[in-house]
């Protein structure tokens, strides 16, 4: 099934040509790991990004990823070279070995999905809510203040490695966007579309609705092709046909 | 360090808060350098009211946004939910100094508490860890003790006026607590009481941590609309506090915990 290739495209687009930083995924630049209930008290705080009224975006895209490698990204200042509270995106593209068949699809990008709440680098506190698509986080002033401050890469390197730990995660593109003058609103919209697809796909396995005529989702569905042919492949089995 | 959990219970009006608000404050000033989480448990919010603060957020706020997002037919995971009552949690605690505060709030509902005090238990356990001390002003009666909301605590105080009717709550509540409650240890601190107040020797409680006389000081700053950090350090509560905690912590006066 392939979902979210319309607004992959489209994110994709919205980068500059070339990021201001990029690495291969590479385990020994992974951050330290932290207590996943630490909390990062504001007077240990450098800055906060998308904190403080600045808009923040997350989202997690499933598709086919053009270069065939793990690699991070980062369009905008690196984490030592921010001083204030920011506004802040975080993209992160996956492409699974094989992409199952409905139901079982579901249960890979809710399973996948699942692992940016899953972590907790040392002096880099992340909150994610999952409804709002947003992803906030503070920074300790003292993983800034090392000899080897702490950086998207090792960031990113971290998240790939616990999306690497699914058997069915093939390759994962993690983008850090920290650009003052990116169009962060236009991804927040794609951002927001990605969640309604999710909920379409969802709505449409659970409930069982074929009735166009009388489902919420209809204006959604008619601009994804994988859910139209989500919604005749169970019309055809429905049907026996 | 390990968390000292502090818990202060007892019948409604007896001064838990006024208690709970100066054992915040003395361990704050005492230990400039160690982090405080003061939790507002009573819903009357009155800890919070007593430092001057206004939490943005409360956890019955961030309770009913869960709920209402399940309501309207958000059917995510658990590993969602979690992470979205985490994002929210950071927005109810409100950082001045070295303190936190956290309210539990004032479900708008009419009804019982048990959902609220039961995630009031959680986000306990999930964030005591980050605190030197954590300082629960209890909701009034034994509801919280019933529901272990406060299960793992170091030091239960239990407040009195000198009232039969106050001193009979504690002694339900330490009864309770025996069976409910794991803690360190567990004292009395009788409050509000008159010169000629004598302690019941014959109720099976717990040792008296401090026997505080009705404080004038106290009513002063309270009429005045002040904070608790304008009440004289030679104020009955203040000195009367200072004494169950060091008690309690098993130190003497500016001795290090």
């Amino acid at each position: 099934m392939r979902l979210f290739d319309e607004v992959i495209a489209a994110v994709s687009a919205m980068f500059p040509p070339s990021p201001d930083k990029a690495a291969a995924y590479d385990e020994k630049l992974c951050a330290a790991p932290g207590d996943k209930n630490a909390i990062l008290f504001r007077g240990d705080t450098a800055y906060e990004l998308g904190g403080s009224g600045k808009i923040s975006v997350c989202s997690v895209l499933f598709g086919e990823l053009p270069k065939k490698a793990d690699t991070v990204c980062l369009y905008g200042p690196d984490l030592s070279e921010i001083d204030t509270d920011s506004a802040f995106a975080h993209v992160t593209f996956i492409q699974l070995r094989e992409n199952a068949a409905e139901d079982a699809y579901y249960e890979q990008l809710k399973q996948v999905g699942f692992t940016v709440f899953q972590v907790y680098p040392e002096g880099y506190h992340i909150r994610v809510s999952p409804s709002a698509g947003k992803e906030q986080v503070r920074v300790s002033k003292a993983a800034l203040r090392t000899a080897e401050p702490l950086s998207f890469m090792n960031v990113g390197c971290s998240l790939i490695r616990e999306f690497k730990k699914h058997p069915d995660v093939e390759y994962v593109k993690t983008v850090f966007i920290t650009k003052p003058d990116f169009d962060y609103r236009g991804l927040s919209a794609l951002a927001a579309k990605a969640r309604e697809i999710t909920d379409a796909f969802r709505h449409t396995l659970e409930s069982g609705e074929l009735d166009c005529a009388a489902c919420k989702m209809k204006p959604i569905c008619d601009t994804v092709e994988g859910l139209r042919e989500l919604h005749f492949n169970r019309e055809d089995k429905k049907n026996g046909t | 360090m390990e968390t000292k959990i502090f818990a202060f219970a007892g019948k409604g009006g007896v001064g838990k808060t006024s208690l709970s608000a100066a054992a915040v404050r003395i361990l704050s000033e005492r230990y400039p350098e160690k982090k405080i989480l003061a939790v507002d448990a009573d819903p009357a919010v009155g800890l919070l009211t007593a430092f001057g603060v206004e939490p943005a957020l409360t956890l019955d706020h961030v309770r009913l946004m869960i709920a209402e997002s399940i309501d309207k037919g958000d059917t995510s995971e658990a590993a969602a939910l979690l992470s979205e009552a985490r994002f929210h949690l950071l927005d109810c605690i409100t950082e001045v100094g070295n303190i936190s505060f956290l309210a539990i709030g004032r479900p708008e509902a009419a009804g019982c508490y048990c959902k609220v005090n039961a995630y009031l238990k959680q986000v306990l356990e999930m964030i005591s860890g980050n605190y030197d001390f954590v300082v629960i002003d209890g909701e009034a009666g034994i509801e919280q003790i019933n529901r272990r909301v406060m299960e793992n605590i170091t030091f239960l105080v239990l407040v009195s006026d000198g009232s039969m009717k106050g001193i009979r709550v504690i002694s339900t509540i330490n009864d309770v607590s025996k069976k409910l409650v794991s803690c360190k240890r567990t004292g009395v601190v009788f409050n509000r009481v008159t010169e000629e107040f004598i302690a019941p020797a014959d109720m099976g409680l717990p040792e008296i941590l401090a026997v505080i006389e009705d404080d004038q000081a106290q009513r002063e700053n309270d009429m005045r609309g002040e904070t608790v950090f304008s009440l004289p350090e030679d104020s009955p509560l203040y000195v009367g506090t200072e004494k169950a905690l060091f008690l309690l912590l098993g130190v003497e006066n500016d001795a290090a915990v």
